[in-house]
């Protein structure tokens, strides 16, 4: 499972890091980071990562099938 | 536009006085008779279950706000130029200046002047022990977004009217939003003055806005609705929010408990208020194409109600619903909406209702209702007029 972040849209609300540290973070400016961007989030963090993209506030965060 | 004969149709007044001051009832029948429902007295769908509102929510292209998020046609054409009511790269141009000083990253410079003001507020109240929550709850938000957004000193004292009025016109057109027109109208032509005259605090939100207009990134004529984007929807949201929560920790004393044992939930307990006393009960959007929800077709040019306050009360998603409970992971309640439109305001919200709590957790032992809490009357915001409370210090 992989997702897309759209950079133009996050806010920096900072729910998704809530929802799954391992997978996403904020950086100094309250932008966020995925630490999985481009490449496969692991198994054992898809749960969480599936949360985040649940919760993100302005959708900036997209499961790609 | 007339109902699918398939579609199940809801006859009593959503908006009625008795509905606006008890609504779950009202939901829970919705959520019972289907996922789309027809309300013939508005004449539009409403979508009283999670996933249909998230899922409209989420697609902006078919679901559109640029005609108007009201179930008020009048207000609709008067409100055209807000974020709010607007679609595509209109609303994406809107919104990159609306919230651009109000994301978190923004907002960090302020958390400490709105903390001191926060525990200032608590600290007064505490002194005169008997308080009405409203007034601690009113007191934070005024204090904060006037100065943001720079608004001139004179006329503060008319903005919580003004943004009441204004929400009671998003409303259907009945009694109360008739009654709120001239009052609504008196905040766009303060707002054009304001612009005209450029009375507007240096450095505030506001005077970014100008200063974009200035260099022709936005016309000038387009500043006035934006300055109401900023204040309309920031007052009298985050006063409900801090008001239920006064009075949800009043009644949940066990609940208080937990908050004081841990204020690290006070970042959940702030999605579980939005989520048990949503201060917007619900916008539509028109459907912009046909198309088909949860079974039921909807054809263009007919109107949704989403309807975020009943979502959020919505046993197919949450486990007991009717349960406040702020050690319930409450993080995807739609209380501010979700995706494209959602709260540009949010992290303002957060920040306020956050300080307050913080300030009450360090200093207050328990909260005690001593009398009727009474509901205030209007067509979106659900929030308390009078309550009543004890605090008794820590
Ligand atoms: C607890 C407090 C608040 C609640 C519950 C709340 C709720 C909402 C909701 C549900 C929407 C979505 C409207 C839609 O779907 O069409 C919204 C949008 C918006 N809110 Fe808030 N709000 C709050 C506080 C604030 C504050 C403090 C501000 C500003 C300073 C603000 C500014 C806005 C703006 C500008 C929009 C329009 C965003 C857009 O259309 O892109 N809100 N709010
Ligand atoms: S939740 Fe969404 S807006 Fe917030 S930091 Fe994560 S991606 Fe950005």
């Amino acid at each position: 499972m992989k997702i897309s972040v759209d950079h133009d849209r996050c806010e920096g609300h900072g729910l998704c890091a809530v929802q799954a540290p391992a997978v996403f973070d904020l950086d100094d400016d309250a932008h966020v980071v995925h630490q999985f961007e481009g490449g496969t989030v692991p198994p054992e963090h898809v749960e969480a990562a599936r949360s985040a993209v649940n919760v993100c506030p302005v959708a900036a965060l997209r499961e790609l099938t | 536009m007339p109902r699918h004969p398939d579609v199940p149709a809801y006859a009593p007044d959503i908006y009625s006085t008795q509905a606006v001051l008890d609504p779950y009832p009202h939901y829970a029948k919705l959520r019972e008779l289907g996922p789309v429902v027809w309300l013939p007295k508005h004449k539009v769908y409403a979508l009283p279950r999670y996933a249909e509102c998230k899922a409209v929510l989420l697609n902006d292209k078919t679901f559109t706000s640029g005609e108007g998020v009201a179930l008020n046609s009048l207000t609709n054409r008067f409100s055209r130029g807000t974020t709010l009511n607007s679609d595509g790269e209109d609303h994406t141009g809107r919104r990159a200046l609306v919230a651009h000083r109000l994301t978190p990253r923004a907002l960090r410079t302020m958390k400490e002047a709105v903390e001191c003001q926060a525990a200032e507020i608590v600290d007064a109240a505490l002194a005169r022990r008997d308080v009405d929550g409203v007034d601690i709850a009113e007191a934070l938000p005024t204090a904060v977004v006037p100065d943001l957004v720079g608004w001139p000193q004179e006329q503060r004292k008319n903005l919580l009217s003004w943004g009441a009025a204004t929400f009671d016109v998003l409303g259907p057109l009945n009694a109360r939003a008739a009654a709120a027109t001239f009052r609504g109208l008196g905040v766009m032509r303060f707002a054009r003055g304001v612009v005209r005259r450029r009375s507007i605090l240096p450095g505030s939100m506001g005077d970014d806005l100008l200063r974009a207009a200035d260099e022709g990134k936005i016309a000038r004529s387009e500043c006035p609705a934006l300055m109401i984007d900023y204040l309309v929807p920031s007052l009298d949201t985050t006063l409900s929010a801090i008001a239920s929560a006064l009075h949800l920790f009043a009644t949940h004393p066990g609940q208080w408990q937990l908050l004081k044992n841990d204020p690290g939930l006070i970042p959940n307990a702030i999605n579980e208020i939005v989520r048990y006393e949503s201060p917007l009960r619900a916008f539509s959007r028109k459907v912009a194409e046909d198309t088909v929800l949860a079974g039921t077709a909807l054809p263009a040019g007919s109107r949704v109600l989403v309807l975020y306050a009943s979502a959020n009360r919505d046993a197919l998603e949450w486990e007991n619903p009717d349960t406040f409970d702020i050690r319930r992971d409450a993080s995807r309640q739609l209380g501010f909406g979700r995706g494209t439109h959602g709260c540009a305001g949010q992290g303002l919200a957060r920040l306020e209702v956050q300080a307050i709590l913080q300030a009450l957790v360090a200093r207050v032992e328990k909260i005690v209702p001593t009398g009727e809490p009474e509901w205030g009357l209007n067509n979106i915001i659900r929030r308390l007029h009078r309550l009543p409370l004890e605090l008794v210090p820590a």
